[in-house]
């Protein structure tokens, strides 16, 4: 009995098949798809929500879908967007005049849709990223259409930052808080759930001729290397997250251009519920112990900066030279500090960091080689990442390896990280009492004069030297690769590297 | 047979319960708090008033018992529930994502067969030959390389060098027929590497064996010329135990492609169960590892069967 197909016929029509497909060719993928820009993100937003943080990726399409009251342009400026202007009265009081805009269904932006923004934020189960912030808004004004004045109880200088962050869109009252309608540049098309999402440009978009793209196709890559490989093999145009291994291969490619920033830093964080780094002059000495050249060799290729004091930029207006080296490396000091704290001979504790990131784990790694030198023996804690936050936030560590980003580049960004009288959190130290730090933040946002702040955020920097409420260890870059045609897109400066979707209005595909 | 049949069906849903209630069980015991982590993306500190809010709203406050009471409700019904993360329906998702995964393991099975069968039937037949050591040598070295290095040097390879394969991604067959199939290339290719090796060494040992069996050496001293021999007594019986280990690592396979998934950016399963792992998002791990086990136990009943219908032996249930 035969049937259809025997073994050589098999054969030769799956090499015929075989064969046919290599002639093919990837013409079709690799065509350029009129002004489509294709983006290569590390991960599929978990959430749309506009006010939960949500991570980068996320942080990046809201930025495309939706805007904010105020932002930063490519130097780190801030500019208007949905507001056109904004100013204190005599009263102290934050008033924002709206430009015309609309949402993407069409109906203008008003400021009964902001005022609804801001009341349903500041509730206290809202989850947004900026509820403790938005609570200090005691009430929300609308004395026309145009115009929305927001009172606190005392005048806060900062708060026109809090509405440039991309997790504070304004979305249209009443919509859910995932809402696709937005008043950004680009609309959102198609979604596939872990796989890409396409948008479109909103052509009745508030500023002209923007955006210059026709469409933005994000496709997510979450294996770095893959990224790099796509955009090398000219899959896709813009990539984030390039990873430091591969920085030297994308500068040295022709065809690519590498734009980077350092702003995400690393960091020690210490468990000040018992000893022994409840003593301030063993954390002190943990801060001159490690030689920081290490770290940024280890774990970013050379792809960063030492820091040796408080994560403030030296480009910022808020740098103080004479802190630049104050945990400089001098294992002699460290050395001494410990005895005069009473641990001659060292001591022995744990590490918390994390094996699921590799620039967390060298980081530990190399802490602990340095530690070691100073008699301070580390046993490695390295958990996968949700254990690791867990950790974190219960206190289950005596000394942490962590990694972020401030809010912005304002130094009151930083008082997520060091201010004890926050709730507990794994980005910040475990029951550490700052009140000389709490209580500078608290002038320095309420104060407007900007030599006054300077000053306060300098006494500031110099209480944290000596209190040591946390390590700072590296700077580390942050990085988009994109090929040749691709222009207008910027990294922004500083601590503002994840607002820099707000560039993709203006770019273009050359 | 028939009560053969209903046995092994018990015995078959006695093991998905077990399943799911001992990954059930494992998810509430590692730590990692879903709305924490939820609410720390991007590494910054949760509200924990925030927190708490969003753990009733999941019903994590609710008794583990009440969950999962509520769980194995839902698993009965037919209802997954949702993502936490987005509130997206899981079994949608296992819809949209699980053809993904079998269409790799299937394209990479056919590669496999096509090539395996023939390769480890001459290595047989030339058993010891010079072509035979080097047939084992390269099955050796297939099935000893990692999939996540042949998935990168292919990539290296077509994507990068030759250019003539995209890296890595995801088109819709309806989309872009071609593309898609373009894509599915490297993937596949890289899963039946070592499925290659497994089918070839298979064949090689069956063929071996069978050429020792009587019925050859008969059909030989019948003077039937070698090919028919070959095709029609050696091959065709040789093919019975490859097929069930063809089948039982396609099984392995369905929770098994993490790693090409993720090496490739194809949005199949297995890539999918990793980030809901990574996320704690619990009713999207339960459901994804359920369907994965159902399949699996499935599959052995199905074999099971199949030899109890060849081998009445086997149906010892009427013992």
């Amino acid at each position: 009995m035969k049937h259809g197909i025997n073994r050589r016929g098999f054969l030769a029509a799956s090499g015929a098949l075989a064969g046919g497909l290599a002639f093919v060719g990837p013409t079709v993928l690799r065509a350029q798809e009129g002004g489509t820009l294709r983006f290569a993100l590390s991960t599929y937003p978990p959430s749309f929500d506009a006010w939960t943080s949500s991570g980068t990726a996320a942080g990046t399409i809201k930025l495309l879908m939706h805007r904010t009251l105020v932002s930063y342009d490519p130097d780190g400026m801030m500019r208007g967007e949905l507001a056109e202007s904004w100013e204190v009265d005599e009263s102290g009081a934050w008033i924002f005049k709206l430009r015309d805009a609309t949402w993407h269904d069409g109906t203008p932006v008003t400021a009964e849709d902001i005022a609804w923004n801001v009341t349903e934020a500041q509730k206290p189960d809202s989850a947004a990223y900026l509820q403790g912030q938005l609570a200090l808004i005691t009430s929300v004004e609308t004395p026309d259409d145009k115009t929305v004045r927001m009172v606190t109880a005392e005048p806060l200088a900062v708060l026109p930052g809090w509405f440039a962050h991309y997790n504070m869109p304004m979305i249209k009252k009443g919509e859910p808080r995932d809402t696709m309608i937005g008043a950004g540049p680009f609309k959102m098309g198609e979604r596939d759930r872990g796989v890409s999402l396409s948008l479109t440009a909103n052509p009745d978009y508030y500023k002209e001729g923007l955006p210059k793209l026709a469409g933005i196709e994000a496709i997510v890559y979450a294996d770095e290397n893959l990224r790099v490989a796509a955009l090398d093999a000219g899959d896709v145009d813009l990539i984030e997250y390039v990873p430091w291994q591969s920085m030297a291969g994308v500068e040295e490619n022709p065809d690519l251009n590498l734009i980077t920033r350092d702003g995400p830093f690393m960091y020690l964080t210490f468990n000040a519920t018992r000893a022994p780094f409840d003593n301030p002059l063993v954390r002190r000495a943990v801060a001159h112990a490690i030689k920081r050249e290490d770290i940024v060799a280890a774990a970013f290729f050379d792809r960063g900066g030492v820091l040796a004091h408080l994560p403030i930029a030296e480009q910022s207006e808020f740098f103080n030279p004479e802190f630049k080296d104050a945990w400089n490396y001098d294992p002699d000091k460290a050395k001494e500090l410990l005895t005069e704290a009473g641990y001659p001979d060292g001591f022995e504790c744990t590490m918390l960091s994390t094996a699921q990131y590799g620039m967390h784990q060298s980081t530990a790694e190399v802490c602990q080689a340095y530690l070691s030198m100073i008699g301070i023996n580390v046993q490695l804690d390295l958990p996968e990442w949700s254990s690791r936050v867990q950790k974190g936030n219960e206190g289950s560590y005596d000394l942490a390896v962590m990694g972020t980003t401030a809010a912005n580049n304002d130094p009151d960004g930083l008082s997520n990280i060091l201010d004890g009288s926050l709730p507990a959190s794994f980005v910040r130290s475990y029951g550490m009492e700052t009140p000389e730090i709490t209580e500078a933040f608290a002038r320095g946002r309420a104060e407007f004069d900007p030599a006054a702040r300077k000053e306060i955020y300098r006494a500031l920097e110099e209480a944290a030297i000596n209190t040591v409420p946390m390590v700072g260890l590296a700077w580390r870059s942050q990085g988009y690769a994109m090929k040749n045609n691709v222009t207008g897109f910027s990294n922004l400066p500083g601590q503002l590297t994840f607002y820099s979707g707000i560039t993709l209005e203006e770019t273009m595909l050359g | 047979m028939l009560r053969y049949i209903a046995y092994r069906c018990v015995v078959a849903l006695f093991l998905v319960w077990v399943v799911v209630t001992s990954v059930f069980l494992l998810l509430h015991l590692i730590p990692g708090d879903p709305a924490e982590l939820l609410l720390s993306q991007g590494s910054i500190a949760a509200d924990p008033a925030a927190v708490e809010a969003l753990r009733e709203r999941m019903g994590l406050n609710e008794p583990l018992w009440q969950q999962y009471l509520d769980h194995l409700g839902g698993v009965l019904t037919g209802d997954l529930g949702a993502s936490f993360r987005d509130g997206a329906p899981v079994i949608e998702q296992i819809a949209t994502r699980l053809p993904r995964t079998l269409e790799v393991i299937v394209a990479a099975a056919l590669i496999a067969t096509s090539i395996g069968v023939p390769l480890g039937t001459y290595a047989a037949i030339h058993a010891n030959s010079f072509a035979d050591n080097v047939i084992s040598f390269f099955a050796s070295a297939a099935l000893s390389t990692p999939v996540f290095v042949v998935g990168t040097v292919v990539i290296l390879i077509f994507a990068q060098q030759l250019r003539i394969l995209p890296a890595g991604g995801f088109v819709p067959f309806s989309e872009d027929p071609l593309g898609h199939i373009q894509l599915l290339l490297l993937p596949a290719g890289t899963v039946a590497l070592s499925l290659l090796a497994v089918i070839t060494r298979m064949s090689r040992a069956s063929v071996l064996e069978v050429l020792q069996r009587d019925y050859v050496r008969t059909a030989r001293a019948k003077g039937i010329v070698r090919k028919r021999i070959l095709r029609r007594h050696v091959v065709r019986n040789a093919l019975i135990p490859v097929l069930t280990i063809l089948g039982l690592e396609m099984g392995t396979l369905i929770g098994g492609t993490v790693l090409v998934e993720f090496v490739f950016n194809w949005p199949g399963l297995s890539g999918y169960l990793v980030a809901a792992v990574d996320a704690r998002d619990y009713p999207e791990v339960v459901g994804i590892v359920m369907t994965i086990s159902i399949l699996f136990v499935f599959l052995n009943l199905v074999i099971d069967v199949i030899n109890a219908a060849l081998d009445p032996r086997i149906s010892l249930v009427r013992r």
